[in-house]
């Protein structure tokens, strides 16, 4: 199974290199007639994907070696990969929708797989909200596709939509992202599932949900000020809600759960931004790409790398590993992070009041990753080694570490690179992380524990208070 | 006689003959009757074969023998009809195959067989039936035909089943009746042609037409389980399980289904159905069953009730299709009279799998069943995803269809049924799959009939059956714009129902 993933890894990436820009593939006696695209955005979806499911793979062949269900854990992965990068490349409706379902129901297998109770538990609700999204997406997509009176997802993003289409589109898509209120399975699933299950998760499947809206979504072409508004503010809720629940968990991994619903607020805000203002699009659309592709070698590699811990204990050499990606998550100077903000902060051109909305929030965000991957490094620095460890983890991990330094700064869009080396940039890009030294410092001192709400928060809170009247 | 009156009666013969000669065979002559019934089987699968070459090149094959003056016994093969006729030549081969390992040693295999047999003739009979008359003769013969296969057991429980199925459906035969001789009187005739045949008595006659569209959607109502006539549905399966899958696959339900499709094309006609406003109640009733059995089936612990009630809300998407005027709704409709059948059927053979092989009967005992019957439980999954509408399944096809044509005929709400229906049958499946995969088999078995042989889970004959039927619910979902797929003879038929269409 590990042999099949790494091989559809390859494939992808050699399709990179050897088809040509703008490939197109009819298959017109496969599903309802299916096309193959490989657009600007979809090679840059499926490029990092690929590298993210190859080292994860790899890493997956370690982590699972003394499992006896490994097989039944690789059959899942294997089906998951297929159905992300399946939506990397589609072309048309219903082959991106059977992708995406395959990716969806392959996933839960993932989520599922250490077969404890709170794997159940959380495997329940994350199926619960996936089928939901799944019924608002066909929906939404009969509609968006009788609109456009064509499947093809290049016709449809050129049609003008009805109001309830987009709103299915959105909200069935937001489910994956990790929109607030639609988040809740995120950090439920994340903390159980096996370590190389989370890290393709947050990496990669949410990102799934950002693929859906840039290829149905009619951005750049038609403005919907209010859907575009709601996306904006729901994008601020996430970043700031993510921080505020993350930022106390003690379970690593349900912080970085935490991390990924606030960083996935960041391309709410730009998809909704583009929803709102078609003109300012054509800088968002690739800024929102980098953004997603900075997160998804970010993060993946922040799970690895807490896998690793687990098994070595904080030695320095892991410590580093995690301090890197750690800083380019809360944008550092001199880090992809940096650039990736960078990049999406001068795409978003917009009209008053939101250059001084946007002003005040993005360092506060900023601001709140800084402590959130502070609390991060702190939980790691507390990991004791296994007795036995798993040979074999570090290595992959190690090998993704630097592509998500390097590779971001490698294809960044055009001219951006220089703009974040000057000094004015740097030092804003400074403050937020000093601030937070302070406050991180302030707050070691007084030996102040702070809250954290049960995983699935608002979710607990109703299965508590149900609880609690029975 | 020519080779085109002759080719409909062979049909016929070719389940009619064996079963009748099976009912005179000993019980011992288990080798002859198996013979006979494959034999029928193939035959049959020959001459359907012949048929859709003919039919597809334009050809009409039909046969009438005159009973009184002017009422004929009257079959013809054309498209529509050919495409129940595929269904049911197709899944008797299937269900034969099944019953014979499923039967292995049980009392009255003769009787079983024949009335097997008699119940798969009148299906073709009404799917070949060329006016009401007829369509009527099949009809009933259907209801005597099954009583039997229902009753088999002879337990009480059974004979009680047995007398709520012939309570509903001969009380739904008579209104059926009564609506064909008022039709007939008014008319002079009740032949079944494209594009319907009481359009020249819409005007002064509206009330009527009306009236008379009442009573024939309540006959055939019954065995298609709209509801409320649906009750008798769950009380039938507790005949053995070949039998279930055949009534709620093939025979029964679909009959009604298909019913319905007759009455509406090629009696009143599509045009002159949506302009009488007889379509938005009959997408009324369908919508309403189709959420009612959903609801109905999550609360069942049974697994074969639990499917019954599935099967309820499912027959439902047919008339439904029939109700949304439009070619797109009507290709929905059309599919999924063959999809659900394939799809139902798979459910139905693992159902009795698992009941013959492990004792299973309810969904509370199927924990770690797949650990035990992986491949039992893989079709039972793709039967089951193919039902919520998962793509690549059949049943995506015909929900993507029914909602391209609720669309096209500007009732948006019925996506909201759709959705829902989804998610319902999401709510009563995967809880079944969750238990069979993900969690451990118990210490024994209810009652472990079959011991494993080697790699195999069962026996053969109960296990080829469901995987060939769950391949087809992948390959009609996988393959639907070939020129072999149900979806591309459903288009055909439709270009042939509306004139001004094209596909």
């Amino acid at each position: 199974m590990v042999a099949l993933s790494l091989l559809l890894s390859l494939s992808a990436l050699a399709s990179l290199v050897l088809a040509p820009s703008r490939a197109a593939l009819d298959i017109p006696w496969l599903l309802l007639g299916t096309r193959i695209v490989l657009d600007d955005t979809g090679r840059t979806f499926l490029g990092f994907s690929a590298l993210v499911w190859f080292v994860t793979a790899l890493y997956a062949r370690a982590y699972l070696r003394s499992d006896s269900r490994r097989s039944v854990f690789g059959a899942f992965f294997l089906a998951t990969q297929a159905g992300h990068l399946g939506v990397c490349i589609a072309g048309d409706a219903v082959s991106f929708y059977f992708f995406f379902a395959l990716m969806t129901f392959a996933a839960y297998g993932l989520v599922i797989h250490s077969g404890k109770p709170e794997a159940h538990r959380a495997a329940n609700v994350y199926l619960a909200m996936a089928l939901l999204g799944e019924a608002l997406l066909a929906a939404g997509m009969m509609m968006a596709s009788h609109a456009a009176g064509s499947l093809l997802l290049a016709d449809i993003v050129r049609t003008p939509l009805p109001t309830a289409a987009i709103t299915l589109l959105i909200a069935g898509f937001g489910i994956k992202v990790g929109v607030p209120l639609l988040h809740m399975w995120l950090p439920l699933a994340h903390p159980v599932a096996p370590v190389p299950a989370s890290a393709v998760l947050s990496g990669l499947i949410l990102k799934a949900g950002l693929i859906g809206w840039l290829r149905l979504l009619p951005l750049g072409n038609e403005a919907w000020p209010v859907a575009g508004t709601v996306l904006m503010i729901a994008g601020f809720a996430g970043m700031f809600l993510g921080i505020a629940f993350g930022v106390g968990q003690r379970d690593v991994k349900v912080l970085l759960a935490y991390s990924s619903v606030s960083q996935m607020g960041f391309l709410s805000l730009g998809v909704g931004a583009g929803l709102a203002q078609p003109s300012a699009w054509p800088g968002l659309l690739p800024a929102v790409t980098f953004y997603a592709l900075h997160h998804a070698l970010g993060k993946s590699a922040l799970f690895l790398g807490v896998g690793v811990a687990q098994a070595y204990g904080a030695r320095p050499w892991v410590f580093a590993g995690l301090a890197l990606p750690a800083l380019a998550l809360a944008g550092a100077p001199g880090t992809s992070g940096l650039l990736a903000k960078w990049t999406l902060k001068t795409a978003l051109d917009l009209s008053w009041p939101w250059p001084s909305v946007l002003a005040w929030l993005l360092p506060l965000a900023a601001l709140g990753t800084t402590l959130l991957m502070a609390r991060l490094l702190w939980l790691v620095s507390l990991k004791k080694a296994h007795a036995v460890s798993p040979s074999g983890l570090a290595l992959p991990w190690l090998a993704l570490v630097p592509s998500g330094v390097a590779l971001p700064w490698w294809i960044s869009p055009h001219g951006t690179a220089t703009g974040v080396t000057t000094a004015e940039a740097m030092f804003a890009a400074s403050a937020p992380l000093a601030v937070g030294a302070v406050i991180v410092w302030w707050v070691i001192r007084r030996g102040i524990r702070p809250w954290a709400p049960p995983p699935g928060d608002m979710l607990s809170l109703l299965h508590n208070n149900k609880e609690a009247r029975t | 006689m020519t080779t085109n009156e002759w080719l409909p009666l062979a049909l016929l013969a070719s389940s009619l003959l064996p079963g009748l000669l099976i009912f005179v065979l000993p019980e011992r002559r288990i080798a002859l009757r198996t013979t006979l019934n494959l034999a029928g089987a193939g035959t049959k699968l020959v001459l359907v074969g012949v048929l859709l070459r003919g039919v597809a090149s334009g050809k009409e094959y039909s046969a009438r023998f005159a009973v009184l003056p002017g009422l004929d016994l009257a079959l013809k093969a054309d498209a529509l009809g050919l495409l129940f006729v595929s269904l049911s030549a197709v899944l008797w081969l299937f269900t034969t195959l099944y019953a014979i390992g499923y039967l292995e040693g049980s009392p009255c295999r003769s009787r079983f067989f024949g009335f097997f047999s008699l119940c798969v003739t009148a299906t073709v009979g009404i799917a070949m039936a060329s006016n009401l008359f007829t369509f009527f003769i099949f009809y009933e013969l259907l209801t005597m035909s099954t009583f039997p296969l229902v009753v088999h057991r002879g337990t009480d429980k059974a004979m009680k089943g047995g007398r709520v199925y012939l309570a509903y459906t001969l009380s739904g035969g008579t209104v059926l009746l009564a609506g064909i001789v008022w039709l007939h009187h008014l008319l002079g005739h009740t032949e079944f042609a494209h594009t319907g045949i009481v359009a020249a008595l819409a005007g002064e006659n509206a009330g009527q037409l009306k009236a008379i569209f009442l009573l024939l959607m309540t006959g055939v109502g019954v065995k298609a389980a709209i509801v409320p006539l649906h009750g008798w549905l769950p009380q039938a399966m507790v005949a053995p399980a070949p039998v279930s899958a055949l009534l709620h696959a093939v025979a029964v339900v679909k009959a009604g289904a298909f019913g319905i499709v007759r009455i509406v094309y090629d009696i009143y006609g599509i045009e002159l159905a949506a302009s009488l406003g007889l379509l938005a109640p009959l997408a009324a009733f369908a919508s309403l069953t189709i959420v009612w059995g959903s609801v109905r089936a999550l609360y069942q612990d049974d697994l074969k009730k639990r499917l019954a009630f599935s099967t309820v809300s499912q027959v439902s998407y047919i008339a439904l299709g029939v109700a949304l005027f439009g070619p797109i709704g009507t290709i929905g409709g059309l599919i999924h009279l063959v999809h659900q059948g394939i799809m139902k059927i798979t459910l139905f053979f693992c159902a009795g799998n698992y009941a013959e092989t492990l004792g299973i009967h309810k969904v509370s005992e199927m924990g770690g069943a797949g650990h035990r019957m992986p491949l039992t439980t893989l079709a039972f999954s793709i039967a089951a995803l193919g039902l919520i509408g998962v793509p690549a399944t059949a049943g995506f096809v015909s929900k993507w269809y029914l909602g391209q044509g609720a669309l096209a005929a500007g009732l948006p709400w019925v996506l909201a049924v759709l959705a829902a229906s989804s998610l319902l049958n999401a709510a009563y499946f995967l809880p079944v799959l969750y238990r069979a995969w993900f969690l451990p088999p118990p210490a024994a078995w209810p009652e472990g009939n079959i011991l494993p042989r080697g790699s195999r889970e069962t026996t053969l004959l109960l296990l080829l059956p469901p995987l060939f039927t769950a391949g087809l619910t992948l390959l009609a979902g996988m393959l639907a714009m070939t020129e072999f797929s149900p979806l591309a003879w459903a288009r055909l038929i439709t270009s042939r129902e509306y004139q001004t269409w094209s596909p």
